[in-house]
């Protein structure tokens, strides 16, 4: 057909014309009023809450703001000692864990066969019912899975599991075991030191990921300001030793990388040079052991297995000898290893070597507090106690398994077998809000609030300089019919009756809790009522008092000998060592379910929505893979698939992978995406914490057909630290 | 043989489409009351006018909150439920608050989402409701209200020598 230029006028007039067509349509908005009058709310002006967030076990004060009742966004409380005022990316995802679309919203009873649904909701009296004659007829064979707690839920399970001769087990897959482990055989207590990195003008840190996820990430990052722009005349210098180039290494002045396992061999060099050249202030009578320990291996033989060259460990001694205030953390990696608690152990005694115990601007410990629980007493496990947990299973002396907020199928290796407690258990309830891995194989699901929807309270009596008792209110009506975990076992405990209802004779948590607050009250404050110092605490926060006196320490470095780090897979068949590392975001996996978090740029690869491999680009030349490529990773334990991304701050023989995808449940955003890194690592452990060494196991590389444009932030091939990854070599 | 009929044809789809467009436009700007109507028939002209009830003891939050507030269902039954006298309108209103449902008003004033507005600190420069809003005071049937368009806030603020900064209203 031949096109005039009429023609042509003519189409695009109508065109023009029909495009604007669904402009027209008028918008309708209502107005819709309260049926009654709240006193509390102004429509258009925003109430602010103090809270608790309950994302990860710092504990960060948080204060929400909510319009006609909708919590709309959460920031950090300015009074509150953890976070002072500010809050990381995943308190502030908090939301999208209220608000998600996967949320359960009622009981749900488990109609066909176990882990494969369906679920059929149930009544609150039904799924309660049936649970309480499941705990009769399973008496004395209960055990509970929970993500870490503290305060008063920590205690009142405690209280229920005590009672029904049960077993409670805190695990949380990046936990602080081997730390906490270490601290206790170096100074003689569980409770983890506060880290004065706010007064230090020195920081040596074999591996902890402080700006990441390690302890309490937000608390670490105020410090951190302090500590390179809070002093006038002072910059703090700060040294990150580890294998992978990590968010925190790449804010260092100075990284060093070195052979992963070899931190503490390491320790040993810096810990040898500083006693050769009498650089440390040991008392004499110390002076003979420390010299046993630390010059058990030559200098030389350090060098060369750490691959730290020995002008550079020198030259960290004295640096540190030189410093006014120096501080020596180790985490992360480091502690990671068959060889973890030694590791830690040796760095602890680094710290003694240079005086960093008790001064400002070291390690220091408050005066233990009357306690609330907290994580120190609350008896975090190690992998090995979940093990024990799977033989008390498989011998039939457990057979009712609790869950909360734990999702041991995802966070553990397949290797360990962790699956058969599911086999075993005659019945399984879990208390999950969300349908993850190992809620999907629950008989009954009797759903938890949403944090921002309960009371509570949390306890954090270490790593920060005084204690923070953080009461956590409800901000929002609840969203669904759910019921908070305390209320659901306090009704337990009423219709088990006997001696158990005796002991916790509260209807709600909520009047626990007050019960609770009310001895902490009246002994910190005593002269006002209660109820006055109860809402003045609820508007504030929680409590914390202002200074505290130190708990003096005498530290006791036990005489030890170094460990080699022990490696899963020969190499010759398995070359690289294997490194999953926590996500910034996601963490574990627990924040995947959340849309901010999964669009969290990956701030080192600008990954996001998904899972990569991350490998040196030598090693991948070596290899002939080239960015993007699809490939296989294989161990003796498992293998994944996922795309290479070029990582130029990786020991050449590691490769390193992000953790928290690959969940095969968990709701719309995080079911079935990327790969899960855990399946490849072997039941390698640190036996002193019992804590599995995650990056024990070797690996190989090979790359498949396939392969794509990995989702990321940054498409022009430049990396925001390395730049352009085709031209820059490996270490 | 359509090919010499094909720019007749087309013109008169394009004739109709634009007709089309146009009524959709009068609809839209004529507030036609038919969209308008509201679940139940308020009189701003009784309750402000005859009654001279003063706007903020219904619109309650105005002097302390960017939105002036509709009142609860609640508050309408303060005085209702005494009222012996029953339209059919008061009717609908009992069966509101008995189903324990709050009335779904049709919205008539709207300002855009890029535009900060504030009641409270119009109502704390002195201005009075009617001076926005018109007599209201004398409608029975309120009126969508005409465009509250930048150049009309534009005069208002040169007269009373408010501020003419554009981050003023568009923060």
């Amino acid at each position: 057909m031949d096109l005039y230029r009429r023609t042509l006028f003519k189409i695009l007039g109508l065109t023009a014309a029909g495009s604007s067509l669904p402009g027209c349509e008028r918008e309708v908005h209502n107005l819709v009023p309260y049926l009654l009058p709240d006193g509390d709310i102004v429509p258009g002006v925003a109430n602010w809450y103090a809270t608790t967030c309950q994302e990860c076990e710092a504990g960060c004060g948080t204060m929400v703001r909510v319009m006609e009742g909708r919590a709309k966004k959460i920031e950090g409380n300015p009074t509150h000692p953890v976070n002072e005022g500010k809050l990381c990316a995943r308190g502030q995802a908090a939301l999208q864990g209220l608000y998600n679309p996967d949320r359960l919203q009622g009981p749900l009873r488990r109609e066909g066969k176990r882990g494969q649904g369906p679920f059929r909701p149930v009544t609150w009296e039904e799924g309660l019912s049936e649970w309480v004659e499941q705990i009769r007829i399973h008496a004395g064979k209960s055990a509970m899975v929970t993500r870490p707690v503290t305060g008063t839920l920590a205690s009142l399970l405690t209280t229920m599991m005590d009672s029904l001769s049960g077993r409670l087990v805190m695990y949380e897959s990046t936990g602080e075991q081997t730390l906490r482990t270490a601290n206790h055989l170096s100074f003689g207590t569980q409770a983890l030191p506060h880290y004065d990195l706010a007064n230090a003008d020195y920081l040596l840190s074999f591996g902890t990921p402080f700006l990441e996820h390690w302890l309490s990430p937000v608390s670490f990052g105020v410090a951190y300001g302090k500590f390179r722009q809070g002093r006038p005349m002072v910059r703090g210098r700060f040294i990150q030793v580890e294998p992978r180039l990590s968010l925190t290494a790449s804010n260092a002045d100075r990284w060093i990388p070195l052979r992963p396992g070899t931190e503490g061999l390491l320790a040993m060099g810096i810990g040898q040079v500083l006693l050769r050249d009498g650089l440390t202030n040991l008392s004499s009578s110390h002076q003979a052991s420390f010299h046993r320990t630390f010059s058990a291996i030559s200098l030389q033989a350090i060098s060369a297995d750490t691959e730290v060259p020995q002008e550079v460990i020198t030259q960290m001694a004295h640096e540190l000898s030189s410093a006014n205030a120096p501080l020596i953390m180790g985490g992360g990696p480091a502690a990671a290893q068959t060889n973890g608690t030694t590791t830690l152990i040796l760095i602890n005694a680094l710290n003694v070597m240079i005086g960093a115990i008790g001064r400002r601007g070291g390690l220091q410990w408050m005066e233990p507090q009357d306690p609330p629980v907290d994580l120190a007493n609350a008896g975090l496990a190690g992998e090995r106690t979940l093990m024990d947990l799977a033989m008390e299973f498989e011998q039939g002396s457990r057979t009712l398994l609790h869950l909360y907020r734990a999702d041991p199928l995802f966070t553990l290796p397949p290797s360990l077998k962790f699956e058969g407690v599911f086999d075993h258990a005659q019945f399984i309830v879990s208390f999950s809000p969300f349908l993850d891995d190992s809620t999907s194989m629950a008989d009954l699901i009797l759903p938890d609030h949403d944090p921002l929807e309960s009371w509570g309270d949390h306890v954090r009596q270490d790593t920060i300089p005084v204690p923070a008792w953080s009461v956590s209110q409800p901000v929002v009506r609840p969203l669904y019919d759910t019921k908070p975990i305390g209320d659901v076992w306090l009704d337990a405990a009423h219709r088990l009756g006997g001696s158990l209802g005796e002991r916790v004779p509260w209807h709600t948590f909520h009047d626990l809790l007050k019960s609770r607050w009310q001895a902490v009250l009246t002994k910190h404050d005593s002269p006002r009522s209660f109820e006055t110092r109860w809402k003045e605490t609820l508007q504030e926060g929680g409590l914390w008092p202002s200074t505290i006196p130190h708990h003096q320490i005498s530290p006791a470095i036990p005489s030890i000998t170094y460990k080699p780090p022990q490696f899963l897979g020969n190499s010759s068949d398995y070359p690289l060592y294997c490194y999953p590392y926590p996500s910034l975001g996601l963490h574990d996996g627990r924040g995947a379910n959340r849309p901010w978090l999964q669009e969290l740029p990956d701030p080192l690869t600008t990954g996001i929505w998904g899972s990569w491999i991350e490998l040196n680009p030598t090693t991948a030349q070596s290899l002939g893979i080239h960015p993007g490529d699809r490939v296989r990773v294989t161990s003796d334990y498992g293998s994944i698939e996922a795309s290479v991304m070029m990582f130029p701050g990786l020991h050449p023989d590691m490769i390193a992978i992000p953790m928290g995808q690959g969940h095969r449940a968990y709701g719309r955003y995080a079911k079935g995406r990327g790969v899960n890194p855990v399946v490849l690592l072997g039941p390698n452990y640190d036996e002193q914490s019992g804590s599995l060494a995650t990056g024990g196991t070797r690996v190989r590389v090979e790359r498949i057909k396939g392969g794509s444009q990995l989702p990321m932030l940054e498409q022009s091939g430049k990396n925001p630290v390395f730049g352009n990854l085709q031209e820059t070599g490996g270490l | 043989m359509f090919g010499k009929f094909k720019g007749v044809i087309l013109a008169l789809l394009a004739g109709t489409v634009a007709t089309g467009i146009g009524a959709l436009y009068s609809i839209g700007s004529a507030d036609l009351p038919v969209q308008d109507r509201q679940p139940l028939r308020f009189s701003h002209r009784l309750h402000a006018g005859i009654l001279n009830i003063h706007c903020q003891f219904c619109h309650r939050y105005a002097t302390h909150s960017p939105v002036a507030g509709v009142p609860s269902v609640a508050l309408c039954q303060t005085c209702h439920e005494s009222l012996s006298e029953a339209t059919p309108d008061m009717n609908m209103l009992q069966i509101y608050w008995n189903d324990k449902r709050p009335i779904p008003w049709i919205r008539l004033q709207r300002l855009p989402d890029h535009v900060y507005f504030t009641h409270e600190m119009h109502l704390f420069a002195g201005l009075s409701c009617v001076s926005c809003h018109g007599k209201v005071d004398r409608m029975s049937g309120t009126p969508r209200a005409p465009t509250y368009e930048m150049g009309w806030c534009l005069t208002c603020h040169e007269q009373q020598g408010a501020s003419r900064d554009c981050w003023t209203c568009h923060k």
